[in-house]
């Protein structure tokens, strides 16, 4: 068993290499001076940079939050970088022939389904390499539904008017200390609009991966689901091995009409640092929607990266009848910290929550779910369920669990429900009578206690999952 | 740092006893110790305006204040009266003693976090330390009672301990009469093998300040049975901590709030699982109706040696109006694997089913409705140990839910 273990821990990083590809990188530092630079670089309108500047103002007034259940050194945010591009974007390619081959090569051994593979997944990849976005495909078949997947820094020059009125409208510049930074500084991300009763004919997918070294990636997604429209959205990320911890202070909005459906699926596989802690990335994410009458928006996580998780998709359920879901599965092994939940506020009548949490803690690492469940006055015959399971893999690990619950409404029903408790011996016995080894029997009880996550994931996603949780737990069991 | 709170500091310069030295350890944590806001975890939900509104002085001469009478129970009383000790039981039992601490005031039992635990070190005047000899066992119940009158401020703190195998039963009762502030804080060593029948009773509402904690630490198979029931007021907190320091010890706690008006309660329930091997259990019920608000943080935190730990809270609310309100937090922080723990809370309105087929019996709906909140609390109350308690708090609980449905 301890073999098996040295070797588990010994396994490198698998997605770790740098790709040597040129990059056009600003130098260290943060003040008013880059962020003109970053709207500059990027051609920004007047009001864009005016709207940055804003939120950098409100930034500088704001204090780094110390609630979560994290310990990390204190983040110099003038050590990092605010923008890097890849040197050869800047001839935009015509087509993929063009595209650095480099860039191609690191997306292959990533394995993302580019061409062939995207025609055979049928997904398009609006693809995130540092800050800007190098490859949208599919463009056209989504034209012709009247759909609009394109990076961000376009649909500011195409779509001024549905981005004036919805960036910031739900989360909201002086929300946070790392969003406020993250829109001053954002460089790119994916926008989406779902006109109005459209079904988006394919799954949307961006893969975001950090490469610069020292390069924070600030990325900003914004997804409009029209009245009685329909989008799964899938985000996967991963990145290169480095000694350096990374910042990722990333935003995502969504905005569900009367009526619209969202499901925003990601799976995240960050570096998350070596046996010692060391290196890998600090993930502080903003994640939130609001919800329309009769809208819904489901929320579906795999984390497994990142050497501190800070992260809480959010359902606003601001119409009557709407819905809000929320699936997770957290894996902490070696020195990894997540703090990890969601928030559902209540305010419309009759409207729906689910909160599924697996948290699985393994190695020296802490996980925590921290959620909050509110349900306002006029929240009537609203519902909530929430279950948190906690599962431990070693006596060295840490599992908690932090829910708020607040009501206000004497018709709405809340209901939360915690559980903790380990691979029971009785498990592994059973599984190893019938000749399965330990590694394999952990991996199938630990598949099995996230059954409920996965299989509201989409296909292809559910199996990367599965495979991305048992690679992690390798070596996990003794 | 707020204007009562620097009031409440001068006015502990001005105390002349043996407890100087610890006062000023004490004196010097609460200086540093920020006044709570909302931002203040521990304070989220809790405003602390009645207390910085509060007029309560430190009273010179206090009326003769009695205890309400409990049918079928002879207490041994311990009664404080605007803070002072006014009574000690005359004849004890053969094994307890009761002494008026005049030094060393502090325990290591309380936790420092607690900011109005810190005023209380600085503010307790007289200081009681009841102890229980070895392997014996008390029939009588003791009652520390905190009694206030009209515009007095009163702080008090007990001290208990059980040696190894004694048994006790306490109870703490806080009556006042009229706008007070209170900080009462009591301290529970039950020694190895010894059980502790433990109930607080806050049943006093109305404009009054309440601040206060039971603090229990168990060695090697300790037992604990501890109830709290209570009413809101202008600002009622209770935090309790029950602290493991020794294997195979057990403790159980049952807590009820009522809520009418525009009362608030808030109780605050710690468990500290350091050493493997012990088990807790805790159901926490609370009703809030009217403008009412209730506040509910049970925290169980299960150290990276405590193996074998069973910890279980179960925490269930009724709303019964739509200007009340319920905040609760059940918290889980687990460092060992070999452990079962879980938390459950709801919150809820009454059963509509339920109380529909009740009206089809003939049951007025607001008859009804009071059957259901009481079955709800009563279940809780059937389970204190001493009958003589729970009989007589029924009918008050009784009178509350009357009460609580005229309006």
């Amino acid at each position: 068993m301890t073999e098996q273990i040295d070797k588990a821990l010994a396994r490198e990083y698998e997605a770790g290499f740098v790709s040597a590809v040129e990059s056009e990188t600003f130098e260290p530092g943060l003040d008013e001076d880059v962020i003109r630079r970053i709207s500059e670089v990027k051609g920004e309108p007047e009001w864009m940079l005016e709207w940055r500047l804003k939120a950098f103002r409100v930034w500088q007034e704001m204090e780094e939050p110390e609630w979560a259940h994290l310990s990390y050194p204190k983040i110099d945010l003038q050590s990092v970088s605010y923008y890097s591009a890849p040197k050869s974007m800047k001839d935009k390619p015509k087509s993929l022939d063009e595209v650095d081959p480099e860039l191609l090569r690191t997306y292959e051994k990533l394995g993302i389904p580019l061409i062939e593979q995207q025609m055979l997944a049928g997904v398009a990849v609006d693809a995130v390499f540092d800050s800007v976005s190098v490859v949208t495909t599919f463009r056209e078949k989504l034209e012709e539904a009247g759909v609009i997947f394109c990076p961000i820094s376009e649909a500011v020059h195409k779509y001024p008017d549905l981005i004036k009125k919805y960036i910031g409208s739900v989360v909201p510049t002086k929300d946070n200390y790392f969003a406020a930074l993250n829109c001053a500084v954002f460089t790119d991300g994916s926008f989406v609009y779902i006109p109005k009763g459209t079904r988006c004919p394919m799954e949307l997918s961006t893969y975001f991966r950090i490469n610069e070294q020292n390069t924070g990636q600030f990325e900003r997604t914004l997804i409009i689901a029209d009245e009685g429209s329909h989008v799964s959205y899938l985000e996967g990320c991963t990145a290169p091995q480095r000694d350096e911890n990374q910042l990722h202070a990333a935003v995502v909005e969504l905005v569900a009409m009367d009526n619209a459906e969202i499901k925003y699926s990601t799976v995240q596989n960050w570096y998350p640092g070596d046996e010692d802690g060391k290196g890998g990335i600090y993930n502080f994410v903003t994640k939130r929607g609001i919800c329309h009458t009769n809208a819904k928006i489901s929320w579906t996580q795999v984390e497994t990266g990142s050497a501190v998780t800070w992260k809480y998709p959010s359902c606003v359920l601001k119409g009557d009848n709407s819905v809000g879901e929320f699936y997770s599965v957290a894996l902490t092994r070696g020195r990894q910290q997540a703090d990890t939940g969601t928030k559902m506020i209540h305010i419309g009548k009759n409207t729906k929550s689910t909160i599924i949490s697996k948290g699985i803690s393994a190695g020296k690492s802490n996980n925590s779910y921290r959620g909050l469940v509110r349900m306002n006055p006029g929240a009537e015959g609203a519902r909530n369920f929430t279950q948190c399971d906690s599962l431990l893999i070693g006596d060295q690990c840490g599992a908690h669990t932090f829910p708020y619950v607040e009501s206000r409404n004497p018709s709405a029903i809340v209901e939360h429900e915690a559980t903790t408790s380990k691979v029971s011996d009785d498990q592994m016995f059973l599984c190893r009578q019938r000749g399965v080894d330990p590694e394999k029997a952990v991996s199938m009880i630990v598949n099995g206690f996230c059954k409920e996550v996965f299989k509201e994931l989409p296909m292809e996603f559910a199996v990367e999952a599965g495979k991305l949780l048992e690679i992690s737990l390798e070596g996990s069991v003794g | 740092m707020s204007e009562w709170l620097q009031h409440a500091i001068a006015h502990a310069d001005s105390i002349q006893d043996g407890f100087a030295d610890q006062r000023a350890t004490s004196l010097a944590l609460l200086t540093d110790t920020k006044w709570p806001s909302r931002k203040t975890e521990a304070w989220k939900y809790t405003p602390l305006r009645a207390v910085e509104r509060s007029s309560a002085v430190f009273k010179e001469e206090s009326p003769e204040l009695t205890p309400v009478d409990v049918e079928g129970l002879d207490f041994l009383e311990l009664t404080f009266v605007d803070g002072q000790l006014v009574s000690m039981p005359e004849d004890l039992p053969e094994g307890l003693t009761i002494e008026m601490q005049e030094s060393d005031l502090f325990t290591t039992i309380k936790p420092a976090r607690h900011i109005f635990g810190l005023v209380n070190d600085v503010l307790a005047a007289d200081v009681a330390v009841v102890t229980v000899a070895e392997n014996v066992k008390i029939d009588s119940v003791l009652r520390i009672n905190n009694l206030l009158s009209n515009g007095a401020q009163g702080h008090i703190r007990v001290v208990v301990e059980l040696e190894a195998g004694a048994a006790l039963k306490v109870v703490e009762n806080a009556e006042a009469h009229g706008a007070t502030l209170t900080t009462a804080y009591t301290e529970f060593l039950i020694g190895a093998g010894a059980h502790l029948e433990h109930y607080r009773f806050a049943l006093q509402s109305g404009d009054n300040v309440a601040l206060g904690g039971s603090h229990f630490k168990l060695l090697g198979k300790a037992t604990l049975n501890s109830s709290i029931i209570g009413f809101g007021s202008d600002l009622q907190r209770i935090d309790t901590d029950i602290i493991y320091a020794g294997e195979k010890a057990e403790a159980k706690l049952n807590a009820i709030y009522l809520l009418d008006g525009t009362e608030l309660f808030d109780l605050h329930a710690n468990v500290e699982h350091a050493v493997p091997n012990c088990t807790t259990e805790e159901n926490i019920r609370g009703i809030a109706g009217d403008r009412s608000r209730a506040v509910f943080n049970g925290r169980i935190h299960i150290h990276r040696d405590a193996q074998k730990t069973l910890a279980e809270l179960n925490n269930r609310n009724l709303l019964l109006s739509d200007k009340a309100e319920i905040n609760t937090k059940p918290e889980l922080e687990i460092y060992a694997d070999d452990v079962r723990c879980a938390h459950g809370a709801t919150i809820a309105e009454i059963d509509k089913k339920a109380l529909y087929y009740l009206q089809t019996r003939g049951v007025s709906r607001s008859q009804a409705q009071l059957m259901l909140s009481f079955g709800f609390i009563n279940e809780l109350i059937d389970q204190m140990p001493t009958a003589e308690l729970a009989e007589w708090v029924r009918p008050i609980i009784r009178d509350r839910f009357a009460q609580m449905e005229v309006k």
